[in-house]
């Protein structure tokens, strides 16, 4: 039955044979522990040497000792190969040689007191090691009990080691060395497998030549560090890593104290004051390491103070919180976003800010400081307990991984048998595997939004009326912390916070719980300050909206990309700001895509329809248009649609808005004259960017206007009509409102500027015959007749298209005329001051060369490729490209920028609520423009760049096809 | 601040270093200085020091003119032609923009990018030398002919040669400088010199390069003299080179070197060597920037205009000179198109991207070239493959704006300035009528 525990039952059974006549309840004892089958494996290889048997003996007849010794062979293969290599230390776990109570720091330096030689150190520390192991896994000490003994055997292993190597060095009474202990050695808390960061300082006695003292120092610290990390058949002890000091890797090994003090005093920077916090004595002379700390350790509390304190703070959350490789992602334990590391920065940089006016705070020891920070009020009751306990959890789990190899881990396994051990060896009987992730991963969970408890919660406390409990923050303790986040104006922002969080109302219950997680969004952004103020002006429009309330204390995704909104892009917030109820759409996945033509078309006719008036009524659309607008920009500021459905869907939205201005006119005319039909049919044919579905945020409609008198109507009449109605669209789109206006352009129109408005069917129809240019050609490329009446945008089509089509493309003329015209564009258009690199229309490889390479493929082929005759320019160039006009890596590279630059171009407007005509130059929008786009805050050199790049490549490509 | 910022302040105390000058270069090449205060140093390399950057020859867009100069403390050295008490000390700077990104518009940063990218395939890249001038009597005032110091030859010993001593000085300011020379002697020209420079990592010899010409010409002027760097100022006399020669290092190894291979050239550096050679013709442009520079490859001797390469071949592009038993890590090859007024951080950037790239891509080497390739007829040279340099820089300028390996090292600022800037100069050289054509055909025509 026992054979069952062990996973591979067939090697088991060969090797109790090996072992010979166990008792049952050995054999049972060895099933039990966490991996039976190393335990085994590593029994055997004990009972094999010399003084095996005897062990064995001793086993059987000690179930006390039988049972710590398995405990530990099944959590830590690396300690059963120490004990194969000395059998006889298995003793040391014999009844009461094995402490039940931590041993302590005294105890190791006395214990250690008598090994001579290196090789000695090395078993010695083992021996030690396999003790504290078996403590742990029986249970007779906690984790942060056996992280203490870990670190205080550490310290007593330096000072043999120092030991050794002053009885090597003849000059070793000329100095008086001292090695003081650092990172988590110093903080008592440290790992099974770790390196001791340590730093040394030595002065010479008195009457000793300063030189030749600190040569023998720096000799005797080279030795510790090469006793304590050479790997030998002892194996190896840890590796000592001095490179906390001075200098770092580069200042010399040891200097003297005033050495030391002066660096401090002029040169050290903020990590380095951090790192100190953990110091502590180790190792040789302890009076000259108390000098040291004494004088050093008081600098620390100044750090906050320097002038770079906030940017360097920001920068080493970035390294510390930055991604780590996707692979590993989901089993690491101590780097990215909720780490260890990320715990333990974040109780540091707390105690750096506060521990300053306060002295309660600044113990080394993690889990101590975080106590600390809580009952002082830093950080809230409730999430500085959970917070306690996961980081000991992850702790725990951390020193059950990286005991069984003695290796330096921190991935959590993903083999099932791997998991298995570990959980048994914490102690979860049934399921290990299953429940030992499931603790994990609650733990986790818990961390994982550490930013926003332990920075931002606490913030709330300092303003609140009602301290929840205990102590809280103090306002000025709060604006130093805000201040630290990246705030630029703290006192502004808890100002904010106040006004946020404060009063009895459920709205300002819901916000207290919501401001720290959206804060520690804000403070990722390039501008946390707006932002803060932007949410606090919308909660206060929005009241006590049950909705708005709702979806803010989910704390979800809507809540998130609120904050997201907000921080990234005022073209949002002002719409948010005009109409707060859109943020309702936050959050919700299907309100966040883009609505068709058709069904924005049936509910902006539906909303006119609802009014009499047609103030009313177009009031009533551009409601709706301000909606969807906001819609879409949501959905790309979320990054939900890529560039060419930003154009479909604003397309879609000024095409159904103008549809039913149009109906809204019409009926409007009926109306005011005795309602009467229509003496003129209308049509709206949509040109330029609107025509091509390519509309950007703000840009104008490009349209022309066409009509066709009734059979027997009075022409004077219809042409009024159609005129006025005209003139009403446009002066209804256009007029300024809560909502964005829409600018109606007919400058497209048969002789531009200087044409009638509106024209009939017929007039269009002769214009063309006659006049028409190569250029109004080219223009109707772009045109959709698809507005108004069914039949006469029929009609308009079958007009255009022999136009913009022609049967056998171009004459020779033709080309070159347009060939000139657009090299004379090149050269003149161009706005004076615009660089003529990055004009997003006009600019090398912009819009406009792209556009007019296309077009030119259009006019010259398009009536023997049905492909080219659509007014979208991508799938223009797709099938050109499918026809062989152009190859494909040229209309990639056209393509690519034309989608590059749309896409900055859009970018910019949602970022400022501003267009730009060229690529922006200054820091602030370069940095908002590179965060919007996801491209990130420190990377807007290389965005410039990539600009520049694949609109020079366009440009390549326009010189050879277009000029060509 | 890290170690050697420390090390910079406290050097400022002890050694009482009164100025400290920023220095930086721009797209073409010439060195930029601002000098500041001691006190302003912490400032300075905490956040830069800010200057208007539309005001350097290729570094700002319109708008965008603020710019920040970071020292590098790692090129700390007190200035010794400025006097040791008070001193004066200098340090090369990155450019960066208002938010700390690095510009793009830097020089030096496009040879780190470079840099950094061997460094992403494992590689270090290093760089020697040898660097030609011409010293002259004084500075030549505009429409004279200049004159040059002596009438010596190539290595010619002058007795009391006041070029002797000028070069004595100049290799004894570089050393203080921590600058180490190799070589000194005297060129073939009159009034050339000839300074090899020990090899270093390519940044280190960019700055060192910067600050070797700043040097020459501290101590000509300091004798009366007038020093240049101009690759042909005279018509009958060869013009001066930079003749550079090149290595790439894995750790401790040079990869270039291989036992038993021919020349001792493993198959690394072939394929580095297949690099340059089918990428030189774009970087022409940038290793020989001006006007005048194809005036020194159409001289002829020393100065390479075909596109081939070859053992001990002083006619050819590159050289793979003489290996030096049981030295492997000397295992080099010799570029000899590239001339002393190069912008020396664009030139490095692009030669180490013309060789990664011929790694990256296995190019293979043509065969040597064993003859003197200027001796062939044009059709000997076509029939073996040998193609000409670009023979001015019209024809340099139009290969290079098709590069995409040049527009990718260099990034897209200074390709595009680089590019409108030589393109203005040609413009302007062509409109010129020389004293060449006053000559020959006032008489006649």
């Amino acid at each position: 039955m026992t054979r069952t525990r062990f996973s591979d039952p067939e090697t088991a059974t060969a090797n109790l044979a090996r072992l010979g006549d166990l008792s049952a309840g050995f054999v049972e004892q060895i099933a039990a522990v966490a991996d039976p089958d190393t335990a085994l494996t590593s029994l055997v290889s004990i009972a094999e040497t010399a003084d095996g048997p005897q062990v064995i003996e001793a086993l059987e007849a000690d179930p006390v000792l039988r049972q710590r010794v398995m405990i530990v062979l099944g959590t830590s293969r690396a300690i059963g190969e120490f004990w194969r290599r000395h059998p006889e230390y298995v003793m040391d776990l014999v009844g009461e040689r094995l402490l039940d109570r931590p041993a302590t720091e005294p105890e190791y330096r006395e214990w250690l007191a008598d090994v001579a030689d290196p090789d000695a150190l090395r078993v010695r520390y083992h021996r030690e090691l396999a003790a504290i192991a078996a403590r742990d896994l029986n249970a007779h000490t906690t984790f942060a009990q056996s992280s203490a003994e870990l670190s205080d055997l550490a310290v007593a292993t330096l000072d043999a080691a120092l030991r050794i190597a002053a009885a090597e060095e003849a000059d070793a009474d000329l100095v008086r060395l001292a090695v003081i202990a650092m990172g988590k050695t110093g903080g008592h808390e440290l790992n099974y497998v770790s390196d001791v960061d340590v730093i040394f300082v030595h002065e010479p006695v008195e009457g000793a030549d300063e030189q030749r003292a600190s040569a023998a120092a720096t000799r005797m610290s080279g030795a510790i560090i090469r006793i304590c990390g050479d790997h030998t058949a002892e194996g190896t002890i840890w590796e000592v890593d001095p490179n906390l000091r001075p200098e770092g890797k580069h200042g010399p090994l040891t200097r003297t104290l005033a050495s030391h003090v002066a660096y401090y005093d002029r040169w050290a920077v903020t990590w380095e004051f951090q790192a100190l916090l953990k110091a502590r004595y180790a190792a040789g002379d302890r009076e000259l390491a108390e000098q040291y700390l004494a004088s050093l350790q008081p600098q620390v509390w100044k750090a906050a103070e320097r002038e770079d304190f906030v940017p360097e703070v920001r920068r080493m959350r970035r390294r510390v919180i930055e991604n780590i490789p996707a692979a590993h992602r989901d089993r690491q334990l101590k780097l990215g976003s909720g780490g260890l590391r990320d715990v333990e920065f974040a109780v540091q940089l707390l105690q750096l800010v506060h521990g300053r006016v306060d002295e309660h705070i600044r113990s080394p020891n993690t889990l101590e400081a975080l106590r600390a920070l809580t009952d002082r009020g830093y950080v809230g009751r409730r999430d500085g307990s959970a917070l306690e306990e996961a980081y000991e959890f992850l702790r725990a789990l951390e020193h059950r991984l990286q005991l069984f190899r003695l290796r330096r881990t921190h991935l959590v396994p993903e083999d099932p048998e791997d998991l298995r051990r570990i959980g048994r060896s914490m102690g979860y009987t049934t399921n290990p595997a299953d429940n030992l992730v499931k603790e994990w991963q609650a733990h986790r969970r818990i961390v994982s939004r550490l930013h926003e408890k332990i920075f931002y919660r606490p913030l709330l406390e300092a303003v609140a009326s009602l301290p929840e409990d205990g102590l809280r923050l103090s306002t000025k303790a709060a604006e130093d912390r805000l201040a630290a986040l990246g705030f630029s104006d703290p006192k502004g922002a808890m100002a904010h916070i106040s006004a946020l969080s404060s009063g009895v109302r459920r709205r300002a219950t819901i916000q207290r719980s919501l401001l720290p997680a959206m804060l520690a969004w804000f403070a990722e952004s390039p501008q946390p300050d707006a932002a803060l103020l932007a949410f606090r002006q919308i909660s206060e429009e929005l009241g006590d909206s049950p909705w708005y309330l709702r979806k803010l204390r989910d704390e979800g995704t809507g809540a998130q990309q609120f904050a997201q909104m907000l921080s990234s892009s005022t073209y949002v917030t002002d719409l948010i700001r005009r109409a707060p109820d859109a943020v309702a759409m936050l959050g919700d996945d299907e309100a966040l895509v883009p609505r068709d033509l058709e069904r924005l078309d049936t509910e902006m006719t539906a909303a006119a329809r609802r009014h009499q008036v047609p103030e009313g009524a177009v009031r009533a659309v551009r409601r709706i248009r301000r909606r969807e607008l906001c819609r879409v920009a949501m959905a790309d500021v979320l990054g939900r649609v890529d560039v060419a459905e930003v154009g479909e869907a604003l397309s879609a939205i000024n095409t159904a808005t103008i549809a039913a201005t149009l109906r809204t006119a019409e009926a409007t005319w009926s109306l005011e004259h005795d309602d009467r039909a229509l003496p003129t049919r209308n049509a709206i044919v949509l040109m330029g960017r609107l025509g091509g579905h390519e509309a950007g945020y703000g840009s104008d409609a490009d349209v022309m206007f066409v009509h066709q008198p009734l059979e027997g109507a009075d022409l004077d009449e219809a042409k009024a009509c159609a005129l006025w109605i005209a003139q009403l669209i446009r002066k209804m789109l256009g007029a300024a409102g809560a909502d964005p206006a829409l600018e109606i352009d007919a400058g497209l129109r048969p002789e531009g500027k200087n044409g009638p408005l509106v024209r009939t069917f017929d007039a269009y129809a002769a214009y063309y015959e006659k006049w028409s240019d190569t250029w109004e050609a080219q223009a109707l490329l772009r045109a959709e007749p698809v507005v108004g009446d069914p039949e006469l945008c029929a009609r308009f089509r079958a007009l255009i298209d022999p136009l913009r089509y022609p049967e056998g493309g171009l004459s020779a003329t033709q080309e070159r005329e347009i060939r000139r015209i657009k090299a004379r564009v090149d050269s003149e258009r161009l706005p004076r001051g615009a660089n003529p690199n990055t004009h997003l229309k006009l600019g090398r490889g912009g819009l406009a060369d792209v556009e007019w390479t296309i077009q030119l493929l259009q006019l010259q082929h398009a009536h023997h490729v049905p492909g080219l005759r659509t007014t979208r320019t991508v799938e223009a160039l797709e099938a050109a490209a499918e026809a062989d006009l152009l190859s494909a890596d040229d209309a990639h590279a056209l393509i690519e920028s034309w989608r590059f630059v749309t896409r900055i171009r859009n970018g910019v407007v949602l970022w400022r609520a501003k267009a730009a005509e060229s690529m922006v130059e200054t820091a602030a929008d370069r940095t908002g423009l590179a965060h919007l786009l996801g491209i990130g805050q420190d990377h807007t050199e290389e965005m410039v760049n990539d600009y520049m790049r694949i609109t020079r490549r366009a440009r390549k490509v326009v010189e050879r096809v277009f000029y060509e | 601040m890290g170690k050697q910022e420390d090390f910079v302040l406290r050097a400022i105390e002890e050694r009482d270093v009164r100025f400290v000058r920023l220095w930086f270069t721009d797209v073409l090449g010439s060195l930029k200085s601002v000098a500041i205060a001691p006190t302003e140093l912490e400032g300075a390399f905490e956040e830069g020091i800010g200057f208007d950057g539309s005001a350097i020859e290729g570094f700002a867009r319109v708008h965008e003119a603020d710019m920040l100069a970071k020292p590098d403390p790692s090129s700390f050295q007190i200035l010794p032609w400025r006097g040791e008490t008070p001193a004066t000390a200098r340090m090369f700077c990155d450019i960066a923009m208002p938010d700390g990104s690095p510009s793009y518009a830097d020089p030096r940063y496009v040879l780190k990018r470079a840099l950094a990218k061997a460094a992403d395939a494992g590689f270090t890249f290093y760089t020697h030398p040898e660097i030609e001038f011409f010293v002259f009597k004084n500075k030549p005032d505009p429409g004279t002919r200049p004159v040059a110091v002596d009438d010596s030859g190539y290595f010619d010993h002058t007795a009391q040669g006041a070029s002797q001593d000028f070069r004595r000085e100049v290799i004894t300011m570089l050393e203080a400088m921590g600058i180490s020379v190799e070589f000194s002697h005297h060129e073939g020209g009159p009034g050339q010199q000839e300074i090899d420079l020990r090899y270093a990592d390519a940044l280190s010899m960019a700055d060192n390069i910067m600050t070797f010409r700043t040097i020459v010409r501290e101590v000509a002027l300091s004798q009366g003299k007038w020093a240049s760097f101009m690759p042909k100022p005279f018509t009958d006399h060869p013009g001066s080179g930079m003749h550079t020669h090149v290595s790439l290092f894995e750790g401790d190894e040079n990869v270039f070197y291989e036992a038993g291979a021919e020349y001792q050239l493993s198959k690394t550096g072939r394929a580095f060597i297949a690099g340059i050679l089918q990428h030189t013709p774009e970087i022409t442009a940038v290793t020989n920037q001006w006007v005048n520079s194809y005036k020194r490859l159409a001289w002829g001797g020393e100065a390479p205009n075909y596109v081939c390469w070859g053992h001990n071949n002083r006619s050819a592009l590159v050289r793979v000179p003489m290996y030096k038993p049981h030295k492997s890590g000397s295992a080099r090859v010799e570029l000899r198109a590239p001339d002393s007024a190069c912008n020396p951080y664009l030139a490095y950037a692009l030669i180490l991207a013309a060789g990664l790239k011929g790694i990256e891509n296995e190019y293979q080497l043509p065969p040597e070239a064993e003859d003197d390739v200027w001796s062939l007829s044009e059709n000997e040279r076509r029939a073996m493959g040998i193609a000409p340099l670009p023979r001015n820089l019209d024809e340099a300028i139009r290969t290079m704006e098709t590069s995409e390996l040049v527009a990718e090292t260099l990034g897209e600022h200074v390709f595009d300035f680089f590019l409108r800037n030589k393109r203005a100069e040609w413009q302007d050289y062509r409109s010129q009528v020389t004293q060449f054509e006053i000559d020959r055909l006032m008489p006649v025509l």
